[in-house]
């Protein structure tokens, strides 16, 4: 039997072993990182199905747990992100300054990670918060650019704030810090209170719009193997957040009659929507892979506060299978570009080309994830999408859909992006001596490839856990059987998918290989207009992949990093003030304290 | 279950042949509109099955892993559609949502394949697929919305149940602006003009099609007639009220083909940034309209 | 009467069954010819009224096709230019197989007005092959359209088969082409 207690401090002992460990010997550190995060794993997977786990606290002082499926369910797939992560170590870690900490901070975070999710204490929650995030703003200015972990730390600070207020407005009405019996006890303005701070911290860790701007900084600079756990991992603290505010709290407030929702939660959709828009806009517009996926990591968030916010079973089950669908293809995402970038230094779209011919693993890694992340069948995101659509048609949520439908078609053109330019197209010269991952880096890639595959093909195991999470919610859970999963307008099998897209093609296949076989040629040898050419750049399409539409929406695109920009003026300009009132030395501004004290006083004597 | 998929497959193999002749029929009815004699009605067929009997060049595995990836995406889609309101192959799972994104594996799979030749005007020419996509599919997924929100299913079969009660018009009538929307976006997915600016021959020498030739360009073509088979009976189905039998169907699946054919053929080919403003302006527009008073108001004819 | 001696039972072979299949293909084949225009002279000009209304190319089943890959004639109208038959080779040598050439004007067959020009070729089966040549100077749409049927016929009859003729003497047609063009030394793109 596994204790949390336990757990959490296995993770936080091992993290100093392994500190030592990679001290001597990266690799042999790497290696015993794997292997804890692997217990850790193996245990949760082994009691948390079935709520087994000790939560009774011996050791650390000031802090309880609790279990919930919930709490289980985020639990589970963090750590197993975590796990698929860790076997990128070995192979990067040479690559940054303080290596030695590397893998300590990785498993403090996880430590952190498990306490957030099973907790049932609000001064627990944050207090776990602020380890995730001070572990991680140290691990993230080890990739490209220190701003990223400024922007990182700024806006988690101001989500983790929110939450602090939220939790004390708790205090102050219901008199508890249990998280389970003060929501339940919340009411009235303090509640609506609540819900705002609380989704303001959401929206934060989330990216959601408007407090995206550190997604795609963080993401795109973070160390390449820690992008995939920021993007598939640490964002979805976002969506718990979410769910304690949406599903849990829901403040009594003016309902809309035509959608059967109440107001405060339309808002949030409606601001799911823009996420999804603005994500989806960005994305497109991105030339680093890396960026790329953040944006689209921002767009996913979106959908999954669309999902939260319609509140019936359907929608919910559509968000929690997101949270999953999305975390297995943004990891094996950002992973398919680590291994690129780990053997080419870069991960700009336009300095890469032709990767597919040296990793042909790592492209497929690349496309199956990608395949899941813009909703098609027969992997994850499909049913998740699915669902979430079945919600919002259902509830007849025209604007919302709009989005939702941009969003899905969207993504179809941002995950291509890298798909074509930086995988397929011409091969470049230099990139000719590249060879494809070790293959210990190929076993998560492999996993996630499974996974991705498995979770669009056969849901209903996962179906079991979300509807324990919707039952403990105290929602009806949804109907599924086997193979059949029925939503408010249509049922769905997706084996049946699988099964018909297999045969498919098999017919495509034996027709293609009946007929006569093709001459190979070199991808140089291509439709030239019968001009010679003999540098693979000059015919390489990957700058400005979409400029055309991108023409579209060029002016408005700075509005969000400008209004930041200007923001952050104010503040400096505010702190500059500060400065010359507090700290000058100047005669005249000491006379001006020294008079407006003496004026305050005379006013306290007068009155 | 093997039954079933053995009538999917004769589905789709319908399906081709339908959209080969009806196809072959309109290059004739073009020749006639343009005072040419025009082809024999047979002659895509001609074409097809002497494409598949040449000498093709390959770029690499992925060039034609692709071909097939899209090929089986699209036969695979077709084995879903119904032809009428009672005949099709697998009962119940007929929901839109398989067709549009299902399509898109095809789709995805030639994109892919084409990239993958290493010529740039086949990436131009996905480019633009894709951005013509973006610009089509979110007023016609606006308007199914209101369809589906109307009917309460998302099942085709019973979408064409719904229009053929008693008391319901057919969707084209029920939803006027809607219906207008949907065709325009039915333009817009079978690439004929004026959005026929990814295939563009003298612009961007056929884009995605220009390193293809022999079997996987045959092959394409078969995925292009089964494609328009696909889109075609989409917008019967969801405008038109299906058919209850096969005649029906037949007779709305040619007029509509031939109007949209009609309509391409005298008019000239937008730019590629025309067609996303063009469909984010007037068809998006009519389509939340439409959405708001038909959900809203209940405002339905 | 039937011959009572015993005679072996017909059996298909493998080369027997190939040809049967060829032939079918021939019938597509020469039935959906997708030209290749390759427009470098004045002949160009015959091809927009062969095409449209008047003597409607589209009925034979021919149509113009983008890209060489497409293509099942290469369609040469007029002079060529040593500049352009460079290109012109590149070309060729990217279409599929079975691949035709259909030579316009009498510029490819002697050298036409340009004969004596010193940077234009004569003859242009030295260095493709050519199935048809439609003479004139320049020839009217009705001896094209008859050209193309004459190739029609050189498919069915089995004497169309440049292509494998080049195949045979790859050699020699690579030499020709050396011979006239030289070898060209190539760093960079755009100037050669």
């Amino acid at each position: 039997m596994a204790s949390i207690e336990f757990l959490i401090l296995f993770l936080v002992g091992a993290g100093i072993i392994a500190y030592l460990l990679t001290k001597l010997n990266t690799i042999v550190g790497s290696i015993f990182t794997i292997f804890t995060v692997m217990f850790v794993f193996v245990s949760l997977a082994q009691y948390g199905f079935g709520m087994d786990i000790i939560t009774t606290v011996k050791i650390l002082p000031g802090i309880s747990f609790s279990q919930s499926y919930l709490g289980f369910y985020f639990a589970i797939l963090i750590v197993f992100i975590y796990l698929m992560v860790s076997f990128f170590h070995p192979y990067f870690i040479d690559k940054y300054k303080y290596k030695d900490s590397y893998n300590l901070l990785f498993l403090l975070s996880l430590a952190g990670i498990l306490g957030a999710f099973y907790t049932n204490n609000f001064l627990n929650l944050f207090f776990f918060f602020e380890i995730i995030i001070w572990t991680t703003m140290f691990l993230i200015p080890q990739g490209k650019s220190k701003e990223a972990a400024v922007s990182y730390f700024g806006f988690s600070l101001a989500g983790s704030v929110s939450l602090l207020l939220g939790v004390f407005v708790i205090f102050n009405s219901t008199g508890t810090f249990n998280i389970n019996d003060s929501l339940a006890l919340l009411s009235g303005n303090s509640a609506v209170l609540v819900f705002a701070l609380f989704l303001i911290a959401a929206f934060a860790k989330l990216g959601a719009f408007p407090l995206h701007i550190w997604l795609p900084i963080t993401h795109g600079n973070a160390p390449d193997p820690f992008s995939p756990v920021l993007s598939g991992a640490l964002v979805k603290l976002g969506g718990f957040i979410a769910v304690l505010a949406l599903i849990k709290i829901t403040p009594a407030t003016v309902m809309f009659r035509a959608m059967d929702i109440p107001i405060g939660h339309y808002l949030v959709a409606i601001l799911g929507g823009l996420t999804i828009v603005f994500g989806t806009l960005m994305a497109i517009k991105e030339d680093d892979a890396k960026k790329l996926l953040a944006y689209s990591s921002m767009s996913h968030g979106g959908y999954i506060l669309v999902a939260f916010s319609i509140l019936n079973s359907m929608a919910f089950a559509g968000g929690f299978y997101h949270i999953l669908a999305h975390a297995l293809a943004s990891a094996g995402a950002f992973m398919a570009i680590a291994a690129v970038s780990r053997v080419t230094g870069t991960t700009k779209i336009k300095e890469l080309g032709g990767m597919i011919h040296k990793m042909p693993i790592t492209y497929l890694a690349y496309l199956i994830a990608i395949i899941s992340m813009a909703g098609i069948p027969p992997m994850g995101g499909f049913i998740s999408k699915w669902l979430i659509f079945q919600a919002v048609i259902d509830k007849g949520m025209v604007f919302v859909g709009v989005a939702v439908f941009f969003g899905s078609v969207g993504s179809f053109l941002y995950v291509f992006r890298p798909l074509a330019a930086l995988f397929l197209g011409q091969e470049f010269t230099e990139y000719k001596h590249v060879k494809e991952a070790p293959i210990l880096m190929l076993i998560p890639t492999f996993v996630l490839m499974g996974l991705n595959i498995y979770t669009g093909v056969f849901p209903a195991a996962f179906l079991k856990v979300i509807n324990n999470i919707i039952v403990e919610l105290g929602y009806t859970g949804i109907t599924y059987t086997t193979y059949v999963i029925s939503g408010n307008n249509g049922v769905l099998n997706p084996a049946l998918i699988s099964l018909v897209f297999v045969v498919g093609i098999l017919i495509a296949f034996i027709i293609f290989i009946l007929l006569k076989k093709s001459r190979k040629v070199e991808l140089m040898d291509t439709y030239t207009a019968g001009n010679f050419i003999h540098d693979e750049h000059l015919f390489h399409y990957s700058t400005d992949f979409y400029a055309p539409l991108e023409r579209l929406y060029e002016k408005q695109s700075h509005w969000m990093t400008t209004f930041y920009r200007a923001l952050a003026e104010k503040v400096k300009e505010l702190g500059k003030l500060g400065k010359y009132l507090f700290m000058s030395k100047s005669l005249s501004v000491t006379l001006l304290w020294i008079i407006s004290i003496i004026i305050f006083l005379l006013w306290g004597e007068v009155l | 279950m093997i039954l079933s998929i053995f009538i999917g497959i004769s589905i789709a193999l319908f399906g081709f042949v339908l959209q080969t002749s009806i196809g072959g029929i309109n290059r004739k009815i073009i020749g006639r509109l343009q005072k040419r004699h025009g082809p024999r009605w047979y002659q895509e067929f001609i074409d097809i099955f002497k494409l598949l009997s040449k000498r093709s060049v390959s770029h690499g595995w992925i060039f034609d892993f692709g071909v097939i990836m899209a090929l089986g995406g699209i036969i695979a889609t077709a084995m879903f559609m119904p032809l009428t309101s009672t005949f099709l192959a697998f009962e119940n799972y007929d929901n839109f949502f398989i067709f549009v994104y299902l399509l898109a594996v095809g789709m995805l799979g030639m994109a892919m394949s084409a990239s993958g030749s290493g010529n740039p005007w086949a990436s131009i020419g996905v480019m633009r697929a894709l951005t013509t996509m973006l610009a089509y599919e979110v007023p016609f997924l606006i308007v199914v919305l209101t369809i589906v929100n109307l009917s309460g299913n998302s099942s085709l079969t019973e979408i064409m149940l719904y229009q053929q009660a008693a008391g319901n018009n057919i969707f084209l009538i029920a939803l006027p602006l809607g219906g207008i929307v949907g065709f325009i976006a039915l333009m817009g997915m079978l690439g004929k003009k004026p959005f026929e600016t990814y295939i563009a021959p003298a612009e961007i020498a056929s884009g995605p099609m220009v390193e293809y030739g022999g079997k996987q360009l045959g092959m394409l073509f078969i995925l292009h007639e089964i494609t328009i088979f696909i889109e075609v009976s989409l917008f019967v189905h969801l405008f038109l009220g299906g058919a209850t039998n096969i005649f029906e169907f037949l007779f709305k699946y040619f007029i509509v083909y031939t109007v949209a054919n009609l309509i391409s053929n005298v008019n000239g080919r937008f730019k590629i940034d025309q067609v996303v403003k063009f469909f984010y302006k007037w068809p998006l527009l009519m389509a939340v309209t439409q959405a708001i008073i038909a959900i809203y108001f209940g405002w339905v004819i | 009467m039937i011959s009572t001696k015993y005679t072996e039972k017909k059996k298909f072979n493998k080369q027997e069954i190939d040809r049967k299949w060829w032939e079918v293909g021939d019938y597509f084949r020469r039935n959906s010819l997708w030209l290749l225009m390759y427009c470098t002279g004045c002949c160009a000009i015959e091809l927009p009224p062969s095409m449209t209304s008047a003597y409607d190319m589209e009925r034979l089943g021919m149509g113009p096709m983008a890209t060489p890959r497409q293509a099942d004639i290469l369609l040469v109208s007029g002079y060529l230019s040593l500049k352009t038959l460079r290109r012109l080779i590149y070309t060729y040598e990217q279409m599929s197989e079975p691949r035709y050439v259909v030579a316009l004007g009498s510029c490819p067959i002697n050298g036409g007005i340009y004969h004596d020009s010193h940077p234009v070729i004569n003859q242009l089966d030295q260095y493709i092959p050519v199935d048809t040549y439609v003479a004139g100077c320049m020839p009217n749409p009705e001896s094209v359209l008859n050209g193309f049927v004459d190739l029609m016929e050189g498919i069915k009859n089995k004497t169309a088969n440049g292509w494998k003729k080049y195949h045979k003497n790859y050699d020699w047609y690579k030499k020709n082409q050396f011979d006239v063009l030289g070898e060209v030394v190539i760093d960079d793109e755009f100037h050669q």
